[in-house]
């Protein structure tokens, strides 16, 4: 039976404290209830920042709810994803010192490292490496067996709004799948039990429970340029834990106002929820596992700190990282009124209607109905170019599937594989997520879906009020002077000396008059009427800022200039992952003609941020990239990963710099000043742009993009069964980028080059209409002549593309913009005393 | 072609005793679909698939390896993405690779653009990975408690032709007597609960020759061929009905072929069971997917 087979391109004991809710939650003052253990530094938190109960409770999620997605971050995304995350890397617990510097993640106050003094856990036996923390006495005793009950169960909700379409009975979906677990000793990244772990198993394998050692061992690869591999790939081997994020993963961040003496130990009053973790490593995090020499690695580790390419896993095949926005002062978020929103509202019934995918009811409940319908909403614009605009509960909502909820059951079948060539087999592209069927059959969702009034109320509360640099000041005199008092004259006075008479007044006319077209949103900045304008002016009915110092309308990418490849995103175009999550509104504006890549669906555009508190959130702009780079100088210099990346490169040949040349990083300093200093450094490259040394993120070394088998019998490499194609790190002696592996459109490249054979008409008549009449014909014949190259010997493929590096680089990109740190050049003309009156000025916002 | 492939298989595999469910099959399993076209965009969502058309026992007693060869790959897909992990399996299966209606087996991105690209992308001389497929995907033997499985090879010939079994008299390869024929064990495997690389809704059972070389009776030659340095293969497999499993194959993570193991004995021992009752152990995770109608005995 001979048959060729052909390769398709193809964490005391467990107990419950009495707490008086009196001490912790205002509203609730005559109350008393249990609360876990675990939980207890949480409604001190929230007593500290007088959140009621609603804000509380949305907090205590924001803070620990993964939603289910411990399955995503241990099975989904290295199976099927094919990404490696090594966790023990991150957070091993010998390394809790070091954790900050390394990855940018935040330690938990209430966790410690098994065998220091009061840790309850006296060996890293006991916790197989990790931290010990607050639920773990119960934790630890699950791993390798069924029956936890997650801490979740014990959340006590808030009460129901009152007027609840889906009350007044509380039917909200189970509090346990919301599912918290414990910390993993870094805030936001939560642990469970793993009911399949085998103890002697992992013995073996790691001989020691401790240690992680045999599991992510690198094993050596066979062959000079293969990757190496190692047991974390091997899914047969489940480790003690599963681990999951919450959204405060990457947005817990160091309050700006009472940042920690020691960022490797922060206490409770050095945390905040909503401000942004201007330093986590997260891309890194994802790519933890894999060595640097792989496609993955390159795809996903070029983010800088504080930033993250949230479409690398439901991937556009477009780079742009992205920071993670500070969400401050949201009650003065500008809306936008009239905006054509599809999406489901809560109803009663669905009387009327027996399409299910129009209205549907939860089976099992009394009224507990979802009706689809398009009407004309008020909404926030949220994400860099607003494409989450149906709504801020359901932006808040798909925020969960970013960090992996909900995966298995409504996401991962809608995305696009990378390895899958064939237009007509699932997985060539992105098919729309469906929330209906996400609501129906995930219950992660559900609970996180009826909760999200709470979360949305926190994101309102005085959690997310200003962090002023005179309150910051005043704080930091009090830590040696209680009662020390730093007022508004103090401030203006110290930023005068340090940048001139009248500067910070100065600094408001020219901000009045050159700045907030854009960065207010008073009625009167867009009126044009700014002479008259306070943007210090405060609300007297709830005490914030009026002025949101920015109108968050969306601007062309080429007016403003900046790095464009972010504003190119398309997964919120229809057809696209996150259609649901994106306004007939958003997709009905026109592209940027100034750009030369599609810009289509609403694409192009950048929203008007905010500036307040500026002072306290630099490097700037949507990547970072405006300002010096950011280092952490982790004393385990294999976690180094801004040696791995030196962004600064010459501007012409677009090659690194040499090291002696490149700027020095500016090292992780989250203390009033450190972050002042940052400021101010990141505010006079704003306001030079010709002195902006040019950033470009460069493959360090040639990737080769590989799909389909290769075969090692241990003395010659068998030809590739599949297909390959390297990028080089230097074509025609220029640097390039690592956004050019991101961006390449391989599967249209792939099938182009096939219909060159079988279709070479149409293809030309597509090619014209895609890159006009000359550069059309220039691809055709070279398509042509690259399949006949092909024929018999794939490998040829790699050299084809070397002779043709336009291919790669410009016809089949989706993005072409090369420099991370050019644009947003207003204020360039300006005098330099005008200038660092500006800057005094930005420094009081 | 497809036919004598199967018809060959049953009278080589299994001889006379296990023709019958390999008999030769004239029509496509009578089973409800949902409309689909030609592009990646007019399949439909798996979630929704199985909500509004599940697969009952008796739907699921009517596919055959035979007529599975009748239906194209996309109805394939559309009952793989409906069919849990059920048990690891354990003991001796017999199986067959099988090709979709519609498709020739060959490069199948040619036959989508317009064909006649044979050989552009892929190597297609690759001897050794025409008798690897020979050998797997065939025959297979489930050590359940040890989470691992070994395949049956019945004819080496083929194998030692291209040089790439080492034999060694103080270290004879594994046999095992299967219908009181000889047969060799070789390429290990780890089972496990995975993904699915085609359906994440719940769990496949996954057959990982990746890290073959640290099972026991590894033998570098031919056993290394199916590893992580080789052809990286990795199947994954979910029940049909209790002693049938529908698999995919895949070779560093792009999808090859389907195949079907099968073991008369559970098959027919735990039938009238299943077919009451609907349901039945499962190892994996089994999601948490609603559907809109419950299979019969639920």
């Amino acid at each position: 039976m001979k048959r060729a087979l052909l390769i398709v391109i193809p964490y005391v004991l467990f107990l419950f404290i009495i707490l008086p809710l009196s001490a912790t939650t205002p509203s609730a003052a005559a109350e008393t209830r249990s609360v876990h253990a675990q939980d207890e530094p949480y409604f001190a938190a929230c007593a500290r920042e007088g959140l009621n109960e609603s804000e509380c409770a949305g907090r205590l999620i924001w803070f620990k709810a993964t939603a289910g997605n411990d399955r995503f971050h241990t099975y989904v995304f290295q199976q099927r994803v094919g990404v490696l995350i090594d966790w023990y890397r991150v957070l091993r617990s010998d390394q809790r010192g070091d954790r900050f510097r390394a990855w940018g993640i935040i330690n938990d106050p209430a966790c410690c490292t098994p065998g220091t003094p009061d840790c309850p856990a006296k060996s890293v036996d006991e916790t197989y490496g990790m931290d010990w923390c607050p639920g773990d006495e119960e934790l630890l005793g699950y791993v390798g067996r069924t029956g936890y009950r997650d801490p979740a169960c014990d959340f006590r909700d808030a009460p129901l709004k009152e007027g609840d379409e889906h009350g007044p009975a509380d039917q909200r979906q189970s509090a346990c799948d919301l599912k918290f677990g414990t910390s993993t000793g870094a805030l936001g990244i939560r642990k469970f039990p793993n009911p399949r772990f085998d103890k002697t198993a992992w013995q073996r394998l790691n001989r020691s429970l401790a240690s992680w050692a045999g599991y992510n061992r690198p094993v050596a690869a066979a062959g000079a340029g293969e990757a190496a591999r190692s047991h974390l790939q091997d899914g047969a081997i489940e480790p003690p834990f599963l681990i999951g994020t919450a959204c405060g993963s990457c947005h817990i961040a160091f309050d700006p106002l009472n940042p920690p003496a020691d960022p490797a130990n922060p206490k409770w009053e050095n945390i905040k929820g909503l401000v942004g973790n201007q330093y986590t490593r997260i891309s890194e995090i994802m790519v933890s596992g894999m060595p640097s020499n792989t496609l993955e690695w390159q795809m996903f580790a070029h983010a800088r700190p504080g930033a993250s390419d949230t479409s690398a896993i439901p991937t556009d095949q477009i780079n742009n990282p992205g920071t993670i926005n500070a969400l401050i002062n949201i009650a003065k978020r500008p809306t936008f009124a009239g905006e054509q929103v599809m999406k489901w509202r809560k109803a009663a019934s669905c009387a009327g209607s027996s399409d299910e995918a129009l209205c549907w009811c939860e089976p099992g409940h009394d009224g507990k109905c979802w009706k689809k319908s398009l009407e004309q909403d008020t909404a926030h614009h949220i994400l860099k170019g607003g494409e989450d605009s149906i709504g801020a509960l359901e932006a808040i909502q798909r925020v969960y599937f970013n960090i992996g909820s909900c995966s298995e059951q409504c996401w991962m079948n809608h995305l696009s594989d990378l390895r899958q060539l064939d237009p007509q087999q699932r997985g060539f592209g992105q098919m729309p997520f469906n929330i209906g069927q996400c609501r129906r059959d995930c219950p992660n969702f559900r609970a996180i879906e009826d909760r999200l009034p709470n979360i949305l109320d926190f994101f309102m509360s005085a959690e997310a009020h200003t962090t002023d640099l005179r309150v910051a000041r005043e704080n930091q005199r009090r830590t040696t002077m209680p009662e020390a008092r730093y007022s508004e004259q103090d401030l203006v006075a110290d930023l005068e000396r340090e940048f001139g008479e009248n500067a910070v007044a100065r600094g408001r006319e020219i901000f009045a008059n050159t700045c907030a077209r854009c960065h207010s949103s008073q009625p009167e900045a867009a009126a044009g009427q700014f002479a008259s304008l306070d943007f210090h002016r405060i609300d007297p009915g709830n005490g914030l800022r009026e002025d949101w110092l920015g109108n968050d309308r969306n601007i062309s990418a080429s007016e403003v200039g900046t790095y464009r490849c972010r504003a190119l995103h398309s997964n919120h175009m229809s057809g696209h992952i996150w259609q649901e999550y994106g306004s007939e509104t958003l997709r009905a504006q026109p592209p940027d003609a100034n750009v030369r890549e599609p810009g289509d669906g609403g694409r192009g555009h950048y929203r008007n941020i905010s500036l307040l508190n500026l002072w306290a959130h630099a490097p700037f702009l949507h990547n970072n990239a405006l300002g010096p780079e950011l280092c952490g100088k982790p004393r385990h210099t294999g976690n180094d990963f801004y040696a791995m990346r030196p962004r600064y490169v010459d501007g012409s040949s677009r090659k690194l710099l040499p090291p002696d040349q490149q700027p020095a990083c500016f090292e992780y300093d989250p203390s009033i000043e450190g972050r002042y200093r940052l400021y101010k450094l990141s505010m006079h490259e704003l306001l030079n742009p010709a002195q902006r040394a040019p950033k470009v993120t460069l493959l360090n070394e040639d990737i080769t993009l590989r799909i389909g088998p290769r075969l090692w019998d241990g003395t010659a490499k068998e030809k590739l069964l599949g297909f390959q194609l390297t990028i080089p790190s230097e074509i025609d002696g220029r640097g390039v980028t690592a956004g050019t592996l991101g961006n390449f459109q391989h599967k249209q490249f792939i099938v182009d080059l096939v219909r060159a054979k079988t279709g070479a008409q149409e293809l030309e008549a597509s090619l014209i209409q895609r890159f006009g009449e000359d550069t059309g014909g220039k691809v055709l014949g070279d398509l042509k002549a690259i399949a006949d190259e092909l024929i018999g010997q794939p490998n040829a493929l790699v050299e084809a593309l070397k002779a043709r590096p336009y291919l790669i680089k410009q016809v089949y990109s989706s993005c072409t913009a090369e420099i991370e740190n050019e644009g947003h050049r207003f204020g360039e003309d300006l005098s330099e005393a005008d200038k660092k009156a500006l800057i005094a000025f930005l420094a009081t916002l | 072609m497809k036919i004598a492939t199967f018809t060959l298989c049953a009278a080589l595999v299994f001889g006379s005793s296990g023709c019958g469910f390999f008999d030769r099959d004239e029509q496509p399993p009578d089973i409800n679909f949902a409309p689909y076209g030609q592009g990646y965009g007019e399949k439909p969502d798996f979630a929704q698939l199985e909500y509004q058309l599940p697969l009952l026992p008796e739907d699921r007693y009517k596919i055959t390896p035979q007529n599975l060869s009748l239906l194209d790959q996309e109805q394939v897909d559309q009952i793989y993405a409906r069919l849990s992990a059920g048990p690891i399996p354990d003991g001796a299966f017999d199986g067959d690779l099988f090709f979709p209606h519609g498709g020739s087996g060959n490069l199948r991105l040619s036959e989508i653009a317009g064909g006649g690209l044979r050989g552009l992308l892929v190597n297609v001389g690759g001897q050794k990975l025409d008798a690897v497929g020979e050998t797997l995907w065939k025959g297979k033997v489930f050590y359940r408690g040890e989470r691992l499985l070994r395949n049956r090879i019945e004819d080496l010939s083929t194998l030692k032709r291209l040089g790439v079994v080492e034999e060694d008299a103080n270290r004879p390869l594994q046999t095992i007597q299967v219908n009181g024929k000889e047969q060799w064990l070789l390429f290990p495997a780890k089972l496990y609960c995975g993904q699915s690389l085609l359906d994440g809704r719940r769990e496949s059972i996954i057959i990982d020759y990746a890290f073959t070389d640290e099972l026991p009776g590894y033998r570098r030659m031919p056993d290394m061929l199916a590893g992580r340095d080789g052809f990286a293969i990795r199947d994954e497999i979910r029940m049909v009905y209790p002693g049938f499993y529908l698999g995919r194959a895949y070779m560093d993570r792009s999808f090859v072929v389907n195949f079907v193991l099968y073991n008369q004995e559970i098959a027919e021992r735990i039938r009238d069971a299943f077919m009451e009752r609907g349901e039945i152990q499962e190892d994996c995770w089994t999601g948490t997917q609603q559907v809109a109608r419950a299979p019969a005995g639920q």
